[in-house]
């Protein structure tokens, strides 16, 4: 354990509003994320549908707030609302909808939206995950 | 239009499509943390997931979501689809590194919109591992287009 900060169950604020660090999404990100995907892409100025997701958990690491203990990632609700376009810059926005307790850390349900330049929602859902209490010191 | 792109109608509720199996690599999972910004040490501390339930890193859940859709378009000919618009999914079991995954797929439900040039695909699917257990498994929805009219 290296002591590095890490928010755990605990520090988990209800709502605890959330909004991250901006991002142009690029022909860069498109090409290696069809690289990593094994996706063949379509007409060169769209973004698959998974990325602004993909890019979206990263922004996070970006705001001022240590990272959430994640113990698992337990599932994903999503809806793609409107399409995004390379040039396109996103943000994030997110807050915790739920927080419950469970026996082995607890479960933490944020609702997150990916809003792009216009302040148009391009992206929204709901993701779960299984978060670590605090060890004891 | 692109040849050889299956329209709403050809489409039958029922159809079962199976991928290819892709290996997943300690290589996958640093691209895709360099690519997301996602550096979580479930991902990325061989030291700490050494001590952790799974014993080693794991492949991020949203990484794994994204091989599927590779894997997905090799399973079948591809549809005429305008846009991917919803995605309900579990993330069940990790996916640790050399682990060769596939994706069975079966179209759950076809539904009409408001508009008549489109409709909607349901599908179910389910990314398995080497061992035939579900890592990963859910409903995607897809918007295709519909066979063109003459008319035009």
């Amino acid at each position: 354990m290296t002591g590095a900060a890490r928010l755990y169950f605990e520090d988990v604020q209800v709502p605890g509003n959330l909004e991250t660090p901006a991002m142009t999404v690029t022909q860069a990100h498109v090409g290696l994320y069809a690289g990593i995907a094994q996706e063949p892409f379509e007409a060169p100025s769209d973004v698959p549908a998974f990325l602004p997701l993909c890019l979206v958990t990263g922004l996070g690491w970006r705001s001022p707030q240590p990272p959430l203990a994640v113990l698992a990632f337990l599932n994903i609700e999503w809806e793609m609302v409107a399409p995004l376009r390379v040039g396109d810059t996103i943000h994030s926005r997110s807050r915790t909808a739920v927080k419950r307790s469970m026996r082995e850390g607890g479960l933490v349900v944020e609702e997150r939206e990916v809003v792009n330049q216009r302040g148009q929602i391009v992206q929204k859902g709901r993701f779960t995950f299984l978060v670590a209490k605090r060890p004891p010191a | 239009m692109t040849a050889g792109r299956r329209y709403f109608e050809e489409i039958q509720v029922g159809e079962e499509y199976e991928s290819p199996g892709r290996t997943v690599t300690e290589t996958d999972i640093v691209l895709f943390a360099g690519l997301s910004g996602d550096y979580n040490i479930l991902h990325t501390d061989a030291e700490f997931m050494k001590q952790s339930i799974f014993g080693e890193r794991i492949a991020h859940g949203l990484l794994g979501l994204a091989i599927q859709a590779g894997l997905f378009t090799r399973a079948t000919q591809p549809y005429a689809t305008l846009a991917f618009v919803g995605l309900r999914w579990r993330f069940k079991n990790p996916i640790k590194i050399g682990d060769t995954i596939r994706v069975l797929a079966r179209v759950l439900a076809k539904k009409e919109t408001a508009k008549p040039d489109r409709g909607l695909i349901t599908l179910e699917r389910k990314v398995l591992n080497q061992r035939s257990e579900v890592v990963q498994e859910g409903e995607t929805d897809l918007m295709v287009e519909r066979r063109p009219s003459r008319q035009g």
